[in-house]
C-alpha cells in the first residue's frame, strides 16, 4: 500500500463526491417517493453504483413496470462499461495485479475512469490509487443517497448552489486535460457530433447511453485511420 | 430481487474485461484503436451533459449549461487546473440560475 497513492486517489475524487452529491441525494428521495425504505435505497448504491440505471429502475418502477424490464435496461446502460475497462487493460498489464484490479474496478463509473484515465498518461496505475479514487466515489455516491432518503423532500433545490453543473465542468477539464496528439481533437469532435446526431435520431440511445457506445467506437476508429495516414 | 439482478449487470461488465483480457498482449492497432475511447468517451459525456442536461436535446438560447461552458472551457485550457475549472463553472452556473429566468 502506497500511501502517498492512495492519498492522492482520495484527493482526485474530491470533485467526484461533490458531482456526485445532488445526484445521489435526489435519487435517495425520489426512491423514498416510489416506495423504496431508506436501507433498500441505500443498498442499491451500494451494490449497484450506477447513477443512470438506478434513475431507470426507479422510472420504471414508478409506472409500475417488471423487474425483468429494469434489468435488461441495466444491462444495456452498463454496456459501455466492457469498452471502458478493456482500455484500461493496457495500462494496468505489469502495475496492478489482475485479481486486485478487477475487484476494484466495481467502482468503475463514468467520472472514476475520465479521472484516472487522465492520471494515466503521465503515472502509471497502482492499486493504492484506484482505491482511494474509486472507494472515496462510491462511498460518496452512499452517503448521499443514504442522506437524501433519510432527508427526503425536506432538501431544498441544490440547482441554486450551481453544484449540478460540477461534473460537466469535470467533463470539459478532462477533456482539455486528455486531448496531446492533434488526431484527439477530432476523435474527441467527431465523438461529440455523432452522440448528438445519434440520440437525436434514434431517441432511444439518449435513454440507454448506446449513442455513446456507438460513436466511441466510430470515433476510436477514425483515430485509426487518422494516425495511420499521418 | 431486482436489485441484485441490477447489481450483476452493472458489475460484470466493469469486471469482467480487466479479469479475462489482463493475460493477454492486445495487437498494436487494437491498442492504438483503444488509445482512442478515452478522448471519445470523454466528448461525448461532455456533450451530451451540456446540450442534453435533462435527458433530452436542448439547443435553445436558454439552456444555461450552455453558457456555463463558456468561461468554463476557457479557464481550463487556460489554467489547465481542476480546482479552477469547477470553481469557476459551479460558480457561473449559480450566477446564471439566480439571476436569469
Amino acid at each position: 500500500m502506497h500511501k502517498e497513492e492512495l492519498k492522492q486517489g482520495i484527493h482526485d475524487s474530491i470533485p467526484i463526491v461533490l458531482g456526485y452529491l445532488p445526484l445521489g441525494v435526489a435519487f435517495g428521495v425520489l426512491a423514498n417517493q416510489v416506495g423504496m425504505s431508506i436501507i433498500q435505497a441505500t443498498m442499491m448504491s451500494v451494490l449497484c453504483f450506477t447513477g443512470a440505471g438506478q434513475y431507470i429502475a426507479l422510472g420504471v418502477m414508478q409506472v409500475g413496470g417488471a423487474v425483468f424490464t429494469i434489468i435488461v435496461a441495466n444491462a444495456l446502460v452498463n454496456l459501455r462499461y466492457l469498452l471502458f475497462a478493456t482500455s484500461l487493460v493496457p495500462y494496468f498489464k505489469g502495475q496492478v495485479p489482475t485479481a486486485i484490479g478487477t475487484l476494484l474496478s466495481y467502482g468503475l463509473t463514468d467520472e472514476t475512469y475520465a479521472v484516472a484515465m487522465n492520471r494515466y498518461q503521465d503515472h502509471p496505475p497502482t492499486a493504492s490509487y484506484m482505491a482511494g479514487l474509486n472507494i472515496t466515489s462510491h462511498l460518496g455516491w452512499i452517503s448521499s443517497t443514504l442522506l437524501g432518503a433519510i432527508l427526503g423532500s425536506f432538501i431544498g433545490d441544490t440547482d441554486r448552489l450551481g453544484l449540478n453543473f460540477t461534473l460537466p465542468a469535470m467533463y470539459i477539464c478532462l477533456l482539455v486535460f486528455i486531448i496531446n496528439r492533434k488526431s484527439d481533437t477530432i476523435v474527441a469532435l467527431a465523438s461529440a457530433l455523432l452522440c448528438l446526431l445519434i440520440g437525436y435520431l434514434l431517441p432511444a440511445t439518449m435513454g440507454n447511453m448506446f449513442n455513446i457506445i456507438i460513436a466511441t467506437v466510430i470515433a476510436a476508429s477514425l483515430g485509426v485511420f487518422i494516425s495511420e495516414r499521418e | 430481487m431486482m436489485i441484485i439482478g441490477v447489481s450483476l449487470v452493472s458489475i460484470l461488465p466493469r469486471i469482467l474485461p480487466i479479469a479475462l483480457f489482463s493475460r493477454y498482449e492486445f495487437p498494436k492497432p487494437l491498442k492504438l484503436w483503444l488509445s482512442y475511447v478515452a478522448p471519445a468517451v470523454l466528448g461525448g459525456l461532455t456533450a451530451l451533459s451540456i446540450l442534453a442536461p435533462e435527458g433530452d436535446i436542448d439547443i435553445r438560447i436558454n439552456n444555461l449549461y450552455i453558457w456555463a461552458f463558456i468561461p468554463t472551457l476557457v479557464i481550463a485550457m487556460k489554467t489547465k487546473s481542476l480546482f479552477y475549472s469547477l470553481l469557476v463553472g459551479i460558480v457561473a452556473m449559480a450566477l446564471l440560475y439566480n439571476f436569469t429566468s
